[in-house]
């Protein structure tokens, strides 16, 4: 075990810095004796070669896509090509100031312009902001826009927003925040969209409805443009959720489905690597009614003149800022390393990007397919098939499976499938959601696992619905650690290191 | 065949289709409608290889001009640094990189524990018990710590759904703050400064009663303000006090929590990553024990496994959206946690006495630059009872704009116009950031460059 606090080191024996380029103790007299720190911070007193030790230590307990297949539902954990990351390290990504003159960030914002309009073209919208910097607050932002521009047209009487019982709980979070009430209306029971609840709950009150398409299921789903109308025909705004964007770029769009407003999740979609729960960057697209609320500033630009040399490319990029702007949701332009990065990532496809999706619903097609039709030999070993969460012939990038049966079968349930699969050198699906699937695994392999990758997870699925639901139930047993109890961590809340009194 | 090479199963779409009793790609998209499907392809540019990419990069952001490239004094809340060679070499393990949120504790234990370090340098940082793995960014943080102190005190005040923001927070957060606020019904009102630059004291009574005051320190002038410190006194119990901190000067100034701070926010970039074009950095969200389960955020509680060994776990989930839904304490699920685990290397790396010492680096460079350029004839302090931590403005005699032209013209960048901050204030102050980045041999340049301008416009 490595902890970071029990290194011994002498406090005044850290990392070395040059002097200070005047007298330390006048400039430590500069601040006013009653604000003068009385107590240093009790951080580590560790050395460059313990630390080195203690983070490679703390990196080989955990499990990225590096370390193996990740078939985490709904966050498409994708390969993170590594001349990514070499881009961002170069001084001028990683040392540049987002307020300096636009004429020392040229070659940014000639990135920026390209990502806005590839964005827009790829969702079938007219105008694109990057600020916002998670999906999150893409949702956020979109609904803030959506607002604003019910606001500026005399419909600020609609407070409603609409979400299938299927959502991302981001969703009706976000509506929330800009202080929306939420109107959840149930899947029907194949678990698709169902137009007579839409109907039912829409009406003048309505600002907008937000969905995932395809749905958190893994499913298209049909009526969508039918859903599109409705909302509509009630004066209502469409909301698309991005998060599972990686099925259908260049099969459809969401214009073409008749959506105002969508964000893109570049950590899913366009591999911004989610580096243990971020960053992330999740900018929106809309349609031009739309245009004028974004956030400040956009990319604009026009051709280059005489003496502009800028990014080399003819053009000379400026900030504009959208007539009616809702104003920042960022106090910078956004997570920029992060959309260069997927800048890298989309150069690496290009018009391609139609064949990256192709390839992660053919990769969970042709996984759900191995799962659910095992040979007999194996069949006859398994205690209890799982259920199709929804059926389907096919599905888009992701399944869901209800792991019911198998409790039926022998107690064993979904979270002991899960952390069984850890044993086996796999990340967990995602656990207990969509909700509407009782016990559900919700897997997607994502385009980068090779057939055999897929066909061993398969195999390995198989294996451990036949083991005996003793080792299920128990399971992690070969894990850094074995099951966490979360309970006593919610109970007891130590939250820091401690080391001295609390304030 | 697609040039990409990024895909394993390329050229072998027809074994796998086949496998399924399928015969074609289209097969796997036949239950788009076709009023929705789009047949024709993307209109985009084809593939490029990883050295197309690389190329590209290396010619579009060398365009850009970098901070340290010269001498320059932009810094206004994102500064200029150096970040130790080890900090991105480990976090880029892709261990780390690649791995997701940490649901799974048994296979994350390396990156929950690195985020309990993280918590605990914090915690010790700002003098407060609690903090969370991270925000997007300081605006973010500071919006947020509003939202959560009027739902844990709003029942208990008199000046219902009402905060106040000091003047002096500057329109790009004081903008975020107002989306995030503007949903809840809240009421923002603004606290007006003094001549000095300070908070005006006696106005801030005012703000007593309400659910919680929101005020820097130092602030946007870069004025380390004395009458922060006795704000809680005024405020009383139940009005929250919310300071947001620039981090690295909390080596030589007083931890917030330790002069009645209920929240302390702040953007964490100094400590682990460059400017980097203002994202992806990280804000920082500490607070008492009473806000605990009305935060937003992520969370690293210690627990332990079924063998009674030490484990991590991410904990009080039930606040988040992920469970609670519309009733979430916030809508955040991404957060910023690898830049925060780039900044917990480097806090470790630093200690105490590094921490000290980096600090005193800051002010040791804004106080040789301020007294330099009031060496000028021509040039005042806009603040000259004012102390200041590592960054000051200064009066100039025409256009603060037309000196950073002036200057930029000659590799120096001055300074941000005060016009950028604050819209209304007047164009002739400039705002002079230093850091530890900061040399002699800056400074010399850009008060030789200062100097010749103010000549020319005098004259």
């Amino acid at each position: 075990m490595s902890d970071i606090f029990a290194f011994r080191g002498s406090e005044d024996a850290g990392y070395a810095q040059p002097a200070p380029i005047a007298d330390a103790e006048a400039a430590k007299e500069r601040i006013p004796v009653s604000l003068r720190r009385a107590e240093r911070a009790a951080w580590p007193t560790a050395s460059e070669p313990e630390l080195v030790r203690h983070y490679t230590w703390l990196s080989q307990r955990n499990f990225g896509i590096d370390t193996g297949f990740y078939p985490l539902g709904s966050c498409t954990m994708k390969h993170n090509p590594r001349v990514n990351e070499r881009i961002v390290q170069l001084a001028g990504m990683n040392d540049v100031h987002p307020l300096a003159p636009a004429h020392h960030l040229q070659g940014l914002m000639a990135i920026f312009h390209e990502m806005q309009e590839m964005l827009g073209h790829c969702a079938g919208m007219d105008a694109v902001t990057l600020q916002p910097v998670a999906g999150a607050q893409g949702e956020f932002t979109a609904i803030r826009c959506i607002q604003e521009y019910h606001r500026s047209i005399g419909q600020s009487h609609r407070d409603k927003v609409i979400v299938p019982d299927s959502a991302h709980g981001t969703n009706p979070a976000s509506a929330a925040m800009c202080g929306y009430s939420i109107i959840e209306i149930p899947s029907g029971e194949d678990g698709r969209l169902d137009l007579d609840a839409l109907r039912a709950v829409v009406g003048d009150d309505t600002a907008a409805m937000m969905i995932t398409n395809p749905s958190t299921l893994g499913v298209f789903e049909p009526d969508i443009a039918e859903a599109a109308q409705i909302v509509h025909d009630a004066g209502g705004q469409m909301y698309y959720d991005g998060a599972n964007f990686n099925a259908i770029i260049g099969r459809t769009n969401p214009g073409l489905m008749g959506f105002d407003a969508v964000h893109y999740n570049l950590h899913k979609t366009f591999s911004q690597p989610h580096g243990g729960g971020g960053p992330g960057s999740g900018p929106i697209g809309v349609k031009t009614h739309l245009a004028e609320f974004l956030p400040s500033p956009i990319v604009g630009r026009r051709p280059s003149e005489e003496g502009e040399i800028g990014a080399g490319d003819g053009w000379w990029y400026t900030w504009e800022a959208p007539e009616n702007s809702i104003g920042k949701v960022h106090q910078w332009h956004g997570n920029a390393g992060a959309v260069v990065r997927s800048w890298a990532f989309y150069r690496r496809y290009g018009r391609d990007l139609r064949t990256m999706s192709e390839h992660a619903v053919l990769n969970a097609n042709y996984l759900r397919h191995r799962i659910m039709n095992p040979s007999p030999e194996i069949r006859e070993k398994i205690h209890a098939m799982p259920a199709d969460g929804c059926p389907a012939d096919v599905v888009k990038h992701e399944f869901t499976l209800s792991m019911t049966p198998l409790v039926d079968a022998i107690g064993a349930n979904g979270k002991d499938v899960a952390k069984r699969l850890l044993d086996y050198g796999y990340m967990a699906p995602t656990l207990y959601f969509p909700m509407i699937v009782p016990e559900c695994l919700m897997i997607e392999p994502t385009e980068t696992e090779s057939k055999e990758a897929l066909d061993k997870f398969a195999d390995d699925f198989h294996a451990v619905l036949s083991e005996d639901a003793e080792i299920l139930t128990t399971a992690p047993h070969t894990t850094d650690v074995k099951r966490v109890d979360e309970v006593w961590a919610a109970r007891n809340l130590i939250l820091r290191h401690p080391k001295k009194d609390d304030a | 065949m697609s040039m990409v090479d990024q895909l394993p199963n390329l050229g072998r779409e027809s074994e796998m289709l086949a496998a399924m009793g399928l015969t074609s790609m289209d097969d796997l998209f036949s239950d788009i409608p076709e009023a929705v499907r789009r047949n024709s392809p993307l209109d985009l540019p084809p593939p490029q290889t990883e050295e197309e990419i690389w190329r590209d990069a290396q010619r579009l952001l060398s365009a850009n001009v970098p901070v340290n490239s010269r001498p320059s004094f932009i810094g206004a809340g994102l500064y200029a640094n150096h970040v130790p060679s080890m900090v991105p070499m480990m976090a880029t393990r892709g261990e780390f990189l690649t791995s997701y949120t940490p649901y799974q504790p048994e296979v994350s234990q390396g990156m929950l524990q690195a985020m309990w370090e993280f918590q605990t340098m914090i915690s010790e940082l700002v003098g407060l018990p609690v903090a969370n793995v991270s925000m997007y960014d300081a605006s973010t943080a500071a919006a947020e710590a509003l939202t959560t102190a009027v739902r844990v005190l709003n029942r208990k005040v008199e000046q219902k759904d009402t905060v106040y923001v000091s003047e002096l927070v500057p329109e790009h957060r004081f903008s975020v703050i107002q989306n995030y606020t503007q949903g809840g019904g809240i009421e923002v009102k603004r606290l007006p400064h003094t001549e000095d630059g300070c908070l005006d004291m006696e106005a801030a009574k005012g703000a007593a009663g309400s659910c919680a005051v929101y005020v820097e320190q130092p602030n946007a002038f870069g004025i380390a303000d004395e009458g922060i410190a006795l704000l809680k006194e005024i405020l009383g119990d139940t009005t929250a006090l919310i300071i947001g901190v620039n981090v690295v000067s909390l080596g030589l100034m007083e931890a917030p929590g330790h002069y009645g701070a209920d929240i302390v926010v702040g953007e964490g970039q100094p400590f682990g990553i460059g400017p980097t074009g203002g994202g992806p950095v990280y804000g920082i969200f500490a607070c008492k024990q009473d806000f605990i389960r009305q935060m937003p955020g992520r969370i690293v509680g210690l627990s332990h496994d079924t063998d009674g060994q030490r484990a991590f776990t991410l904990t009080l989930s039930t606040r988040e959206q992920h469970i609670r839904r519309h009733r979430a304490t916030s809508n955040i699920c991404s957060n910023e946690t690898l830049i925060a685990l780039m900044g917990a290397m480097h806090m470790a790396l630093l200690g105490p006495s590094g921490l000290e010492i980096l600090s005193t680096r800051n002010a040791a460079a804004a106080m040789l630059t301020e007294k330099k350029l009031l060496e000028i004839n021509g040039v005042e302090s806009a603040h000259p009872r004012a102390s200041h931590f590592n960054e000051f403005v200064i009066r100039l005699p025409g256009p603060a704009e037309e000196l950073c032209q002036h200057l930029d013209r000659r590799g120096i960048t001055p300074g941000l116009p005060i016009e950028a901050l604050f819209p209304e204030m007047e164009s002739n102050l400039l705002l002079v950031s230093c850091t530890d980045q900061t040399s002699d041999g800056d400074v010399t340049a850009l008060v030789a460059g200062v100097s010749g301008w103010v000549e020319e416009v005098s004259a």
